[in-house]
């Protein structure tokens, strides 16, 4: 059958009634119900989520307000009790930024690597190596990193603390040697999502178009002077979508960095400090929790749902962007 | 200059020609050791990536391997003071929470894809749906877990292993649904046409030509949900509660335990027995996890459609 | 050509290929789930009433699930109490992971659980509105809280008087050559290191009578209420006995209060606290037995141990209680219950409770604990 490549898409054409009985339109029709069911499942599941858990979490908005999110007075099991969950905010921020200033180096390198860099036989190798990342579950690298983690780099810590010493900014930002902190979590976050950085950080290299590359290196760029010019500067929007996403995968993070990160509520620019965070005390403490301070754990969790969703609608349009910028050039 | 002056030729040696000044010693070393260190840091992060991972993979295999025996795999979970084996409950709970998960996902998950290849280029209501699982993607698992709390925890009151089925299912359905839909638009349009030129329904062409076309495609997605269930934790501690000392292979009764939870509980544990336990739910798991990626790896490659 | 044809149209005319052999895996496997959903591991035994005394022989009980949780200070108790029923009644299953009291007790006011282990009444926790006229207070067993630390250099078993832990925990003595831990321990060359203070990140039982002693001894220095949330950020923070105990174990300097069960078992160095007289009392399950003794039962079975002041008597020992509601729902259930209890108080108390690393119920105490069994109304 000879494929007609120049027919504009138009969609599928219907078959003549004279050829289908009455039974099988039944069909199609309810089939297409079913499926459009079934597609709007996501939908009415996000709904659903959006809707109970901002119910189940109103009284605390309620009796707290917006010094939910603005003030670091967290008490609630106190006989005034006070839900201020700033700490919690600023520590998945602290985690999460930590975590993607290390990995976002490493996964671009790893895209660039896998995309123009590497001898074909070290890129299967990589691309599996980048898949077993992806594959080990965050409670493993939560258990790794306590067993295994926690004299180093309480030791590093501890030399880096005392090297700083001194000077000026470096040595409020590095004191101490807590091995379970802001660091140690943001660094075992880092490793988590740069498998989903390196992904589409290659897929957005992959479609530069060949012409862009091949133009550079035509006009004498090195290697390296044809990636940060072609494809990177090329790719800019779509690395920025990638790297939201993972800013709102590191931001959503929470068994490796509940056992890491110390359990202790603390706003402090010292990265080797003990810290706490959303999705972790949730985790930790929903358990124990009952009426308003459950609401108030529903809340975090309603927060960090907001702030996932906008990264990654955020996201998606920025890669859109660099897909449109490039796709049909 | 005047356009009668010809400019003087080249001052250079006969041998010289154009593409001579191309060759890498022209350039200045300046650019050539940016190159060479740009292709060096490029090679110190796979080494950076590689490493701890490496180093992760060593350690379970060696903290998890003694632990591991046919024992541990089907005994109770004994109390943490005791040494010995057994991660039974653990094992069958993970089999059957996720079975559970995959059963609810996996078609719902197919279909809803089906709709927004088959039905719905350009429409509206396709476009919704492939945003918003775009956007589930991204949803943190603990929020799934705690939409399932006041959904259904509450209100049985009891706590169950279906209980984190449907946390499970809530994650895997926009996993499914992306590769699922992935798959279907790679399936040649000359496929459907011929079956609908045949007088099938298009129901009938979806459900035996489309989607056997895209069937490894399809089931290499669905394997990496699976992947992706088994390893969740944060939902299941509060869903089905952190231990079940015996094996059972009921959802709806009488709670269940996952690997991926008694790793969690034991992490923390100071007592020999209990860690060396946990070690080998590690190793299990990323057992169980890896086989699932590296056959959803071989199944994508070897035996899908390629697009044309 | 019209081979091809009729080829086609006979494959189309055909059931489809593919699609039965998918759904009849599906439909497998969906079977396969139902009938486990199905299956259900019944006994049809009688069950019996079980009023307490020595459980020498095995009665037979109906098949139940116990799911419990709480104090993770007698989980080291309950657990190995369980397993040990367990082998003894097939069918039975006790689960009781330990997350803490204030999880327990509120498991168990949301339904979730059938009984809780407690350190505390579930008064003194806050968001508990069950009516405590309805629930019975079981004590279980009795313990040290032992002052563990993790500290290299020191050989020799450290002092501390309540008013140094007070400011310790505080945060007013931040070194461990500090003065005062000094003059607790003449003679001993204290290291110049930061002390890391760690305490229990979730709801505790421990936490509350830790911080009951301390308020009772020095309470100028510790001035927050006794409460199952430790009052300050100091230092780090952990879930549950063991987990404080980890924490103590991989960090250098730091000290913690853990169970007497977990800190041996853990292999922790702990040291002796100076009782009201000055002098320094190890932590012992003889110590803590001493200062059960001496505390006045109340008629719920409550009671507090802290701070006794008798001779020989650990002056940070802590009691703990299994919680269950009066009158049962579930007959199967309720008669495991009776049936556990009743093994708590015979082969608990002789065997598991010193094997395990508690100290067993004094004799008067037991006696009023074994004849509340029977105010356990099972239908």
């Amino acid at each position: 059958m000879t494929a007609t490549a120049t027919r504009p898409e138009a969609p599928p054409p219907p078959a003549p009634p004279s050829l289908k009985a009455n039974g099988s339109r039944l069909a199609d029709r309810s089939f297409r119900v079913i499926t459009m069911a079934c597609g709007l499942a996501v939908l009415a599941v996000l709904v659903l989520i959006a809707v109970f858990t901002t119910n189940k979490a109103y009284p605390v908005f309620r009796v707290a307000g917006l010094s939910f999110v603005t003030s670091r007075n967290w008490n609630p099991t106190a006989t005034h009790p006070s839900f201020g969950a700033l700490a919690f905010i600023y520590g998945t921020l602290a985690i999460s930024v930590i975590a993607l200033v290390v990995a976002v180096p490493v996964s671009l390198c790893l895209a660039l690597f896998l995309t123009e860099v590497a001898p074909r036989r070290l890129r299967l190798p990589v691309i599996y190596l980048i898949d077993l990342l992806a594959a080990i579950p965050s409670v493993v690298f939560g258990l790794w990193a306590l067993a295994a983690l926690q004299k180093p780099l309480s030791h590093f810590y501890g030399h880096v603390s005392s090297g700083v010493h001194g000077i000026p900014v470096l040595d409020r930002l590095f004191q101490g040697n807590n091995s379970r902190d802001f660091f140690t979590a943001g660094l075992v976050v880092a490793l988590m999502i740069t498998p989903i950085i390196t992904s589409l950080t290659r897929e957005v290299f992959a479609t530069v178009p060949v012409a862009q590359k091949e133009a550079a290196l035509a006009l004498g760029a090195t290697r390296w002077e044809m990636m940060r010019t072609s494809i990177l500067g090329y790719g800019r929007s779509g690395v920025v979508g990638a790297v939201m996403l993972g800013l709102g995968r590191a931001m959503g993070e929470t068994i490796a960095v509940a056992l890491l990160i110390g359990s202790i509520p603390s706003i402090t620019v010292n990265l080797f400090h003990p810290g706490d965070a959303m999705a972790s005390v949730i985790v930790n403490q929903f358990g124990e929790s009952s009426g308003t301070f459950t609401a108030a754990l529903v809340g975090l969790g309603v927060v960090l749902f907001a702030i996932t969703i906008l990264i990654n609608i955020a996201a998606r349009a920025f890669v859109a962007r660099s897909e449109k910028a490039m796709g049909k050039a | 200059m005047s356009v009668t002056e010809l400019p003087p030729p080249p001052v250079s040696s006969p041998a010289v020609s154009p593409l001579a000044s191309l060759n890498a010693s022209s350039i200045s070393p300046l650019r050539r050791l940016r190159n060479q260190m740009a292709t060096g840091l490029i090679y110190l992060a796979v080494l950076v990536a590689a490493f701890p991972l490496l180093l992760l993979v060593i350690y379970v295999v060696r903290r998890g391997a003694p632990a591991i025996s046919l024992n541990f795999l089907t005994k109770p979970i004994p109390s943490p003071l005791r040494k010995g084996p057994g991660m039974g409950p653990a094992v069958v709970g993970t089999i059957v929470i996720t079975g559970w998960a995959t059963a609810m996902a996996v078609p719902l998950g197919i279909l809803g894809a089906v709709y927004v290849t088959e039905y719905g280029t350009g429409n509206r209501v396709s476009r919704v749906v492939r945003f918003m699982s775009d956007v589930m993607a991204g949803v943190p698992s603990i929020v799934m877990g705690l939409f399932i709390f006041t959904a259904y925890t509450v209100k049985v009151h009891k706590l169950t292993g279906f209980g984190g089925s449907l946390a499970l299912a809530c994650l895997m359905l926009p996993i499914v649904i992306r590769a699922t839909e992935s798959m279907l638009s790679l399936v040649p349009r000359e496929l459907r046409e011929a079956s609908y030129a045949l007088g099938t329904s298009k129901s009938r062409t979806v459900l035996t030509v489309v989607i056997p076309a895209a069937l490894p495609g399809i089931v290499s997605g669905c394997l990496l949900a699976i992947a992706r269930a088994a390893g969740e934790t944060a939902p299941l501690i509060f869903l089905i509660g952190t231990l079940q000392a015996h094996v059972n292979w009921n959802v709806f009764k009488n709670t269940n335990t996952t690997l991926s939870a008694q790793i969690f509980v034991n992490a923390t544990q100071p007592f020999p027995g209990a860690l060396s336990r946990a070690w080998g739910a590690a190793l299990t798991l990323i057992v169980m996890v890896l086989v699932l990626t590296v056959a959803a790896r071989i199944i994508s490659s070897r035996l899908s459609v390629k697009a044309r | 050509m019209t081979t091809d044809l009729t080829d086609r149209t006979s494959t189309t005319e055909m059931s489809p290929r593919h699609a039965p052999r998918w759904m009849a895996v599906a439909a497998v496997a969906a079977l396969g789930l139902v009938a486990g959903a199905c299956s259900s591991s019944s006994k049809t035994t009688t069950p019996t009433t079980n009023s307490g005394g020595p459980a020498t022989t095995t009665v037979k009980l109906a098949s139940a699930t116990l799911n419990g949780d709480g104090s993770s200070f007698q989980a080291v108790f309950d657990q190995e109490a369980a397993q040990e029923f367990e082998s003894l009644h097939s069918g039975i299953t006790i689960n009781y992971p330990g997350n803490g009291s204030t999880t327990g007790v509120t498991d168990l006011q949301k339904g979730l659980v059938n009984f809780a282990g407690t350190d505390l009444p579930i008064t003194d926790i806050s968001g508990i509105t069950i009516d405590p006229t309805t629930i019975l207070y079981f004590p279980t067993v009795v313990a040290p809280i032992t002052i563990s630390y993790n500290l290299s250099g020191v050989s020799k078993t450290l002092d501390f008087s309540g008013t140094t832990l007070a400011k310790i925990f505080a945060g007013t003595i931040t070194n461990w050559n500090d003065p005062a831990i000094a003059k607790d321990n003449p003679g001993v060359t204290l290291p110049n290191e930061k002390i890391v203070p760690v305490h229990r990140s979730d709801g505790s039982g421990t936490t509350r009578n830790f911080t009951l002693y301390l308020s009772k001894v020095d309470p100028t220095d510790w001035t927050a209420p006794p409460s199952p949330t430790f009052p300050n950020n100091l230092g780090t923070a952990a879930a549950k006995n063991a987990g404080v105990a980890s924490a103590i174990e991989s960090t250098s300097g730091a000290i913690g209060y853990v169970d007497y069960a977990t800190a041996t078992s853990a292999g922790l160095k702990y040291g002796e606290v100076l009782n009201y007289a000055g002098k320094p009392i190890a932590a012992t399950l003889a110590g803590a037995a001493t200062a059960a003794a001496a505390a006045t039962v109340n008629a719920d079975l409550t009671y507090d141990p802290t701070n006794a002041q008798v001779a020989d008597a650990y002056p940070i020992t802590a009691p703990t209680w299994i919680v269950v509601y009066k009158t049962q729902t579930s007959a199967a259930t309720g008669d495991a219950l009776k049936a556990f209890l009743s093994f708590i108080y015979s082969t608990g108390q002789t065997h598991v409770a010193g094997a395990t690393g508690y100290a067993p119920l004094g004799g008067a105490l037991l006696a009023k604990a074994q004849a509340q069994l029977s105010d356990l109304v099972v239908p």
